[in-house]
């Protein structure tokens, strides 16, 4: 049967970048479908129940700013929140929340089913119809054609998914759940580029049978933390604890002694691991002299007592997994209650994607999440939204928008994305970012809140909320231009002793605080915009500490954005270019790079290749013209 | 940028008027040539020529293009490129305003080929150098500074990155240690590039004395020694006559400095000004007097070199005399050996295999990263792990003009392979 409705955008897949796909166009007023395989699955947790983390928070902080689901989602959810990397500065600072899967997926599902223009149904996809370089209709597998104007394909692990235990081995997406195959093969007929890649799991246990009081406890923040920028620490849910324990050298040797039963190790897996998040057994063996590896013990929910021992994924048989995880200080009775298991796949080659995350080879169809090659929630999210806003802008018969690398971590993600490609799951790193201390966790709503406004991805509500906070920002800024401290202030004996610095002579607080001890925190505590919120103030006291950064870093952006400006005929016949070593003829070749910031990119690039380069593409340029 | 009778620094982009009015105090008229000093970030006068500006696109490279024409001393010009980098400019890269020109639709594609040839031949030669590289000193140099960099940006990006690891080295007393090596490091290396720029770029050296000392006599010494590779260029003025001569490989610009000698005969006159300021521009002096007459000057603005002339007189014997005074007769050509070693020592010339290949852009990149080392040092101790991360990126990204810039995925590989990250 059809159906008789035509949408303006259908997303196929409800994970994370499916949901935040649909709610975004639909927020734009598009409207959307939402396909999945199963509804009770929408917004599901496949691998760890933790969201946010170094990097990750300033996507979940960055998707939040432009009016998605997922921070709004982990407030409802969290059980355990903690700021990471505090003492290291504003712009690495992080903030990593344990959730409860049941709750988070509920919140979700309920922000979904609460959108508006926004459909859900429940079927598998089983091909994309085209009508020469656009997709017409989606077909499923019980026969219904649905029409479509933008298509969203967002399924994750489901292409073609092989899962190993030990020498077991199973067509599947994640455990429990059919892989996409018919679908699968379906797109690997398409022109794009396919690769494998592989990504793993601990085994799950049972909490009933650990012995707590072995383990060291790791607290969280408590109640004082949120995700969302709307957010409210009075939604939170009850605070769990973490814990912490580690392998040893009884462990190692039960590893050492099974590693060839381990599928990775003989060669049954052909797919590449992420080198951050390396199963027990590659640590053991390439890291041989350490005596310990560190276990995150994590609650999996409030009302279930599974626990996901973070630190040992694994693909070893489960006989084995049993008998290392009980030479585990506190795991020596415990139960499993799911195996681990490594994960085999297909993922498309995101340099054949626009910056937009539009399909370069068909106009109307979108790749977003674990498909282009990346691993993690606030990655696919991110995507999700992303390839959402633009399946909306382009229905609206508008050109596309996506965020540069110096306005948000997303910018770096799809940059990166597509014009280097990537040859493991790939993750967010702060060290991925040049423009580091512009994109902070703080100040995404800053950069990214007035575009969403405009893009129609954001509420009223946050939106004057947004603009309270913006002025309150400027007042402050004001203030510490204008304050001038007096030596013989009454206040100063306190400030000295809580910065450290002597104040001799008159100076502006506006000057004082670009001091390196000197924190905006210590200023209030010895009497000064005391009536100011210290969050606010805080943040208006970062942009001023690194104004200098901040400057040096525009010449940079300004030189990038004349690269980016030239682009590069794509195929470029790299052949051509006298002068280019081999090496980087080949690298240059193989990446096709559509600029010459992407092009300056490549490793072992140097400016007089970049400069011959410049000279033939313009060459090619105009012979074209000639021709 | 090299040894002439004039220095030309050529500034293209959309900075150059901003330059242009740092640099000279005011703005030039386009296309207007003018004579005026040269200043410095106090207002001194570092040199002092030509100044023309053409406004894009009418010019050679289509851009705002602003033509300081100094003094050709390796250290004037220096200078001055110094003061444009301070001002936003950096080092343009071998070919670049031709390249700069095809790209701005100034000159046409047969043109454009010869430019990218050029290019080739310089990155020909930088790839002859890095080949080298392995007998030589710099290159290699530059390569371990540039592994020491990474090393630390390695423990402190792991340290951000990985903060729930094992692996938080910030306030660790060995990454200060590392730190301190690797600037400890770079100040050696620069210190020993700046000498070789000098080697590479020739020196300015300029015969100065009295009247009658043998002045004239060997100037032509020299030229005949050196006759095969004798090329005249025309001096900057009327009154100094410059030559350029090899003194054992080395390029020197040898200039005799002809209005100084007659200089207690006449009333103070341009040409007198002019060739004291040559002799403040020159990197060193060889002051002629008679053997026997020992008459210092007073006051001698750079490096000398004392040359006690017509020892064939005095029967006294050529050679050297102590480590700045050489004794020779340039009409009989003795101790003429003597006097060229005595200036190749003292331009820091040494054994072949130990000689730097440094450049001016070598010398300005290595002393931004010494500049950003220092803030890592500094910041250390007293600021946040992001900034300390932010000078160390700043540092490799300059060192990388040299040696080609680090990505991302090279500086995670580096984490990745040393340290067990993951959960």
């Amino acid at each position: 049967m059809n159906f008789t409705e035509q949408f303006d955008v259908v997303v196929i897949g409800g994970g994370h970048a499916g949901t935040e796909a649909a709610l975004a166009s639909a927020r734009m007023g598009a409207s959307t479908l939402l396909v999945t395989q199963s509804i009770e699955t929408i917004g599901q947790m496949s691998c760890n129940p933790a969201i946010g983390g170094i990097g990750k928070t300033h996507l979940v902080r960055e998707v939040d700013a432009l009016g998605g689901a997922m921070a709004l989602a982990t407030d409802r959810a969290g059980i355990h929140f903690r700021t990471l990397n505090a003492s290291k500065g504003p712009a690495v600072q992080a903030l990593r929340a344990q959730t409860d899967r049941a709750l988070y997926k509920a919140a979700i599902r309920e922000l979904v089913e609460q959108q508006e223009k926004l459909k859900i149904f429940q079927d598998s996809v089983v091909d994309l119809e085209l009508a020469g370089d656009r997709v017409k209709t989606i077909l499923t597998r019980t026969g219904v054609k649905i029409s479509a104007r933008t298509v969203v394909l967002t399924i994750g692990t489901f292409l073609g998914g092989r899962i190993f235990i030990g020498h077991e081995q199973h067509e599947g997406g994640r455990a429990g759940d059919p892989p996409s195959n018919v679908l699968a093969q379906r797109l690997r007929a398409l022109p794009f580029r396919v690769n494998r890649l592989k990504t793993g799991t601990p085994p799950r246990m049972d909490g009933r049978t650990v012995d707590y009081s072995l383990l060291e406890p790791q607290p969280g923040d408590g109640n004082s933390t949120v995700f969302s920028y709307i957010g409210n620490v009075q939604s939170l849910p009850q605070q769990l604890p973490c814990h912490i324990t580690h392998t040893n050298s009884t462990t190692h040797d039960i590893i050492r002694r099974s590693v060839e039963d381990s599928p990775m190790f003989s060669g049954a897996i052909e797919g590449i691991g992420p080198r951050y998040c390396p199963s027990i057994e590659d640590k053991v063996i390439r890291f041989a002299e350490r005596s310990q590896h560190q276990i995150f013990v994590e609650p999996e929910g409030l009302n279930t007592t599974e626990l996901y021992p973070n630190g040992i994924s694994t693909s070893l048989p489960l006989s084995v997994q049993l008998e290392f995880v009980r030479s585990i200080r506190g795991f020596a009775s415990a139960h499993i209650t799911r195996p681990g298991y490594a994960i085999e796949y297909d993922f498309f080659d995101p340099r054949d994607l626009e910056p937009t995350l539009q399909t370069n080879q068909i106009e109307n169809l979108f790749f977003a999440g674990q498909i282009n090659g990346t691993t993690g929630y606030e990655e696919a999210a991110s995507q999700g939204l992303l390839a959402g806003l633009n399946a909306a802008l382009q229905v609206a018969g508008k050109s596309g928008w996506y965020p540069r690398r110096h306005e948000a971590y997303l910018g770096v993600l799809v940059d990166d994305l597509t014009s280097l490609g990537t040859n493991e799951p790939y993750r967010m790193f702060t060290s991925r970012a040049e423009f580091r201390l512009r994109l902070r966790q703080d100040n995404a709503d800053q950069r990214l809140t007035p575009i969403g406004h405009e893009l129609g991805l954001v509420s009223k509500e946050r939106w004057q909320q947004f603009q309270q906070k913006y002025k309150t920002i400027t007042a402050v800024k004001e203030v510490l231009q204008q304050t001038v401290i007096q030596p013989d202030d009454s206040r100063v004996p306190k400030l000295e002793q809580e910065t450290g610095e002597s104040i001799s002579r008159e100076v502006r607080l506006v000057d004082f605080i670009k001091r390196p001890r000197v924190t905006l925190c210590a200023i209030q505590r010895a009497g000064w915009l005391q009536d100011i919120d210290t969050k606010i103030a805080e943040q208006a006291a970062i942009d001023i500490k690194y104004e200098g950064y901040i400057a040096r870093q525009d010449q940079e952006i300004r030189k990038a954005r004349a690269a980016e400006g030239m682009t590069i005929p794509v195929p470029f016949n790299y052949t051509e270019v006298n002068g280019l070593s081999t090496e980087l003829r080949q690298k240059l070749s193989e990446s096709q790079p559509k600029s010459m910031a992407s092009a300056a990119k490549i490793p072992g690039m140097t400016p007089a290749a970049l400069a011959l380069l410049a000279i033939y593409v313009k060459r090619n340029r105009e012979q074209r013209k000639i021709a | 940028m090299g040894t002439g009778g004039i220095g030309i620094v050529r500034v293209s982009g959309p900075d150059a008027k901003h330059i242009a009015l740092g640099i000279l105090g005011r703005r030039p008229k386009p296309r207007t040539a003018e004579y005026i000093s040269f200043r410095d970030g106090q207002n001194e006068a570092i040199d002092s020529g030509i100044a023309l500006f053409f406004d894009g696109p009418n010019s050679y490279t289509g851009e705002d293009v602003l033509e300081l024409h100094g003094h050709g001393g390796v250290v004037v010009q220096q200078l001055v490129c110094q003061r444009v980098q301070e001002l936003g400019a950096r080092i343009a890269e071998p070919g670049e305003f031709t390249q700069r020109a095809y790209l701005n639709n100034r000159i046409d594609l047969a043109q454009a080929e010869a430019v990218a040839d050029l290019i080739n031949a310089s990155s020909a030669e930088a790839a002859k150098a890095s080949s080298r590289s392995l007998s030589g000193l710099f290159s290699k140099e530059v390569h371990a500074l540039d592994r020491n960099i990474l090393k630390v940006r390695m423990y402190v990006e792991a340290a951000i990155d990985f903060a729930d690891e094992d692996v938080d080295f910030l306030s660790d007393e060995a990454l200060q240690q590392r730190v301190e090596e690797t600037r400890t490091q770079l100040d050696s290396l620069l210190t020993r590039t700046r000498d070789g720029a000098v080697l590479n770029q020739g020196l300015t050296v300029v015969i100065a004395g009295a009247p009658n000392v043998g002045k004239s006599s060997l100037l032509n010494a020299l030229l005949n020694e050196d006759r095969a590779i004798v090329t005249e260029v025309a001096g900057t003025t009327r009154d100094t006559l410059s030559e350029k001569i090899h003194i054992l490989g080395m390029p020197v610009r040898l200039i005799d400095t002809a209005g100084l000698h007659e200089s207690e005969d006449r009333i103070e006159g341009e040409g007198i000004a002019r060739a004291q300021s040559a002799m403040q521009q020159a990197d060193l002096i060889l002051w002629v007097t008679e053997d026997g007459a020992n008459q210092r000057p007073t006051e001698l603005p750079t490096r000398h070199l004392m040359v006690l002339n017509k020892c064939d007189l005095t029967h006294n014997s050529p050679g050297l005399v102590d480590g700045s005074t050489v004794r020779i007769s340039a009409l009989q050509k003795f101790g003429l050996n003597e006097l060229r070693n005595l200036v190749a020592t003292v331009a820091g010339h040494r054994a072949s295999d130990d000689a730097f290949a440094g450049r001016p852009r070598h010398i300005f990149a290595l002393e931004t990263v010494g500049h950003h080392l220092q803030k890592v040092e500094e910041f250390l101790a007293s600021s946040t792990g992001e900034l300390v991360a932010e000078e160390l990126r700043q540092a490799h990204q300059h060192l990388g003009e040299i040696v080609g810039e680090t990505s991302t995925e090279d500086l995670l590989g580096e984490i990745f392979s040393n340290f067990c990250i993951g959960k």
